[in-house]
């Protein structure tokens, strides 16, 4: 929450600062020298729309719907092509009208069938997919085959195209992305406690269904307002992907709307700037494609939740977990003789001898002297530094303790975790460590 | 025969038929297992592996091309649990990401390598229908279409596949646990049927185009699911969908002058909302007229039950509660089952007598095992009425002793 009211802030500022053109342009062509007015203000719609895509996608991922706008986003393209035959114009306001009213009537579709049919939501969706794509391809395929004037832009909504954006386009994109945003700040805590705990949030009162409502609305009016930069058949990745790489990074809600929609910006950004060094090429794609490296960098690098993080921190605790288990049977060799044991008395595998490396490298065994046995093989004896046996005492303590306690529990905690230390502690150590 | 018009939109229309009947045939097992979108992700997943085996040289249509596909497709799974394992992702997140990068990443090399391969961004969206019989490869003296040869195999190897592992793919579908503990491979089957998709979609991809290909995958399975109960009949009912939206589909595109992979989907949703619409069973029009004649046959029975208790009482009926039953009331007075001001015929008789018995029988045992106050008998015995048949009413008396009446102390009619 702290992030996301200052960028809408900002954001706000800016559209209104940009629409008042003279200021608007002079602070941000002197930011920025060498690059035309129009393409600035392009980039910053076009940020701005992945920056709301983000925050918007944050919600309705925590809602376990993801994917919620896919059919939408499918079925805009017929709104648009239908909105340029009604209209005969090309103006973004008109087609994006349509399909915002093509994308509801998508969503329509969808509830409809699940109501009235036996098929299933997967079916269902694919359905209104092939149903609202479909009667696209074929409205934008049919306008371009008769070469209606304005007709051959429509394409460039299959997969963004932004360069073909005007400066007012762009003002129109962050105004509502200005909004979208400031609705979700608005209702933050509404939304995050539907997407926690629907039910408990139905029995204290809170209008449930309508705040479902409200975000798939919103997620439908993302869709629209991406469909210039990112096509139809992308703009999805602008709602999904972003949210995903950012909640690697947090458990706060707040915090994963910020990073969501900064990274949603970042990757369109990436997307603009690719796009106009390299003209033919559309923009969606890259956006996507910038997105998906956050996202990659995001799952393996991530400090905490990340696959590299969970993985040394795994392998950290197994050696750890390892060395414990061979400093007691170090300390019940050194019990059984004169306090002193060599190595093969105690290890025995791949895993004990590395333990043994941990041992020695933290200084908690120590070397005596060489003796030979039988007068042939020569044997290092060794025995628990002082810091070893004071360690490796504390842990018998404790398991003592352990044991005790488990034979105080009541029988049904006994049945439940049947402690047999110490092997069967190792048996629910690998399994923790399978299950992290 | 190519070389002619006609020969020509034959060629198209056969190479499309061939491709819906192997899509349907697929996603039919993809509907029953709930994964239709995994169709729709491998759809746009197998894109760059298409596009990087025609860079590298391989025929568009090619056994490499199928082969790069399925690589593809078991990538995509492959990362979507990879996604799920290492960043705790739920799945249909996962398959977001992971089908909207691959395809975002095939459609970045083919606009780069679009000067070096015959495979541009609008035939990857709008298919190359048009475009396969100009293609051709000569088979036994014939031209025929290089697309037909391929997707010809495809449905031929399909099917080959399908018809010995059918029972295996039905029982993994609806009990993979049962299949599991009966010894069936379930996890090789689960990644044959995720082979035999990517491949069925790489046909898919030249007749309507990467992203339509789901709906030719699930929607004629699923308008086929409305219709009828055995998998074997869905998958051929689908196939016969798929194939007749191919063709109808087609040809209005050709009349339209428009896309044919575009008319083909909207002909497919098109056949799916009449099964949806006409459905014997379950179709919306069925339960709408199921609805409607059981409000009837409750308005009928509500108003001869009304008069035969008037005749019983010696007292006038009681007016109708709805226009309905207004409507039921004049109807049975043109049938002849009501008679002058309020008494019934013979057959009206009849019919009133098993409706009040149904209702005083239920009273009745409502009264003896519900342990209901007398005043709450009636309005459950008011609706079950309807529903009660002679077998029932007769299991009740006998339950009941003989020779008593209801609760309230009436005369229960006897059967007819």
């Amino acid at each position: 929450m702290s992030g996301g009211l200052p960028c809408s802030a900002a954001l706000v500022a800016a559209a209104s600062g940009l629409s008042a053109s003279p200021t608007g342009s002079t602070v941000i062509g002197m930011a920025v020298p060498g690059v035309p007015y129009n393409t600035l203000v392009v980039a910053c719609g076009v940020a701005a729309v992945g920056c709301a895509a983000g925050v918007v996608g944050s919600l309705a991922l925590l809602r376990k719907r993801p994917l919620v706008g896919d059919a939408a986003a499918h079925a805009t393209l017929a709104g648009v092509a239908g909105a340029f035959l009604l209209t005969g114009r090309r103006d973004l306001v008109s087609l994006l009208t349509g399909a915002l009213v093509a994308a509801l009537v998508g969503l329509g579709a969808l509830v409809l069938v699940r109501r009235v049919t036996r098929t299933r939501d997967d079916a269902a969706t694919a359905i209104v997919i092939g149903g609202g794509f479909g009667l696209g391809i074929a409205l934008v395929s049919g306008i371009t085959a008769r070469g209606i004037p304005g007709g051959g832009g429509l394409e460039h909504f299959l997969l963004g195209h932004a360069a073909a954006l005007t400066a007012d386009d762009a003002r129109l994109l962050m105004a509502v992305s200005a909004a979208a945003i400031a609705l979700v700040v608005f209702a933050l805590k509404e939304f995050t406690l539907v997407a926690f705990d629907a039910s408990f949030a139905a029995a204290t009162g809170w209008p449930v269904v309508l705040l479902d409502q409200a975000l798939v609305t919103l997620v439908a009016v993302m869709v629209v307002v991406g469909l210039p930069a990112a096509g139809a058949v992308l703009v999805t990745a602008l709602i999904v992907i972003p949210p995903v790489a950012a909640r690697q990074w947090t458990d706060r809600v707040g915090t994963l709307v910020a990073l969501a929609g900064g990274w949603g910006a970042a990757a369109a950004l990436a997307g603009v700037v690719v796009t106009s060094a390299r003209p033919g090429l559309p923009t969606g794609p890259v956006i996507v494609l910038a997105a998906a490296c956050f996202c990659l960098l995001s799952v393996v690098a991530s400090p905490r939740r990340g696959w590299l993080g969970r993985t040394l921190r795994a392998a950290a605790e197994r050696r750890a977990w390892a060395a414990g288990l061979l400093l007691d049977t170090c300390l019940r060799a050194s019990e059984r003789g004169d306090g002193t044991f060599t190595v093969a008395d105690v290890t025995d595998g791949r895993t004990a001898r590395a333990a043994w490396r941990t041992l020695e490298h933290e200084g908690l065994v120590e070397r005596l002297h060489e003796r030979t046995a039988d007068g042939r093989v020569p044997r290092v004896a060794w025995r628990l530094s002082g810091r070893g046996l004071d360690r490796a005492r504390q842990r018998r303590r404790r398991a003592a303790d352990w044991a005790a306690a488990f034979d105080r529990a009541p029988a049904a905690a006994r049945e439940r975790f049947s402690l047999d230390l110490p092997e069967c502690a190792i048996a629910t150590d690998a399994g923790a460590t399978r299950a992290t | 025969m190519a070389d002619t018009a006609g020969g020509m939109h034959l060629w198209a229309i056969a190479t499309a038929s061939v491709v819906a009947a192997a899509c349907a045939l697929v996603g039919t097992l993809l509907v029953v297992r709930r994964q239709s979108l995994l169709g729709d992700a491998i759809g746009h997943a197998v894109l760059p592996g298409i596009a990087l085996a025609v860079l590298a040289g391989a025929r568009p249509g090619g056994v490499a091309v199928f082969g790069a596909a399925v690589a593809c497709a078991l990538v995509t799974v492959g990362l979507v649990q990879a996604l799920r394992a290492a960043a705790g992702l739920a799945e249909d997140a996962g398959a977001g990401v992971v089908f909207t990068s691959l395809f975002a990443a095939g459609v970045v090399i083919v606009t780069l390598g679009a000067s070096r391969i015959d495979l541009d961004a609008s035939c990857v969206l709008y298919g190359i229908l048009e475009m396969v019989p100009f293609d051709t490869v000569p088979v036994g003296g014939v031209e025929v279409p290089r697309g037909f040869v391929s997707s010809a195999a495809v449905l031929a190897t399909l099917v080959a596949v399908a018809v010995p592992t059918w029972k295996l793919q039905v029982f993994s579908a609806f009990d993979p646990d049962g299949a599991r503990a009966a010894g069936v491979p379930v996890a090789a089957v689960t990644t044959g049927l995720l082979a035999a998709t990517a491949v069925a979609t790489v046909a898919g991809f030249e007749v309507v185009g990467a992203v339509l290909v789901v709906a030719l995958l699930v929607v004629p399975a699923a308008a086929a699911e409305l219709l009828v109960h055995r998998l074997h009949r869905v998958a051929l009912l689908a196939v016969a969908f798929a194939v007749g939206g191919a063709i109808v589909g087609y040809l209005l595109a050709y009349r339209w002058n428009t896309s044919a992979g575009g008319v083909i989907a909207v002909v497919l949703v098109a056949e799916y909302v009449v099964a949806a619409l006409l459905a014997p069973e379950d179709g919306c029009v069925a339960q709408v007229a199921g609805r409607i004649r059981f409000a009837w046959r409750v308005a009928r029975e509500d108003r001869l039950a009304a008069v035969w208790r008037a005749m019983e009482q010696r007292g006038t009926p009681a007016s109708p509660r709805s226009a309905l039953e207004h409507l039921a009331g004049w109807w049975l007075r043109v049938r002849g089952r009501i008679v002058g001001a309020a008494s019934l015929s013979a057959a009206g008789r009849r019919e009133a007598e098993m409706v009040v018995r149904s209702h005083r029988l239920w009273e009745a045992w409502l009264g003896r095992h519900a342990d209901l106050p007398l005043d709450h008998l009636h309005p459950p015995a008011e609706w079950v009425e309807h529903h009660l048949g002679e077998a029932a009413r007769r299991r009740i008396e006998a339950e009941l002793e003989h020779g008593r009446g209801d609760p309230h102390g009436r005369e229960i009619p006897p059967e007819a």
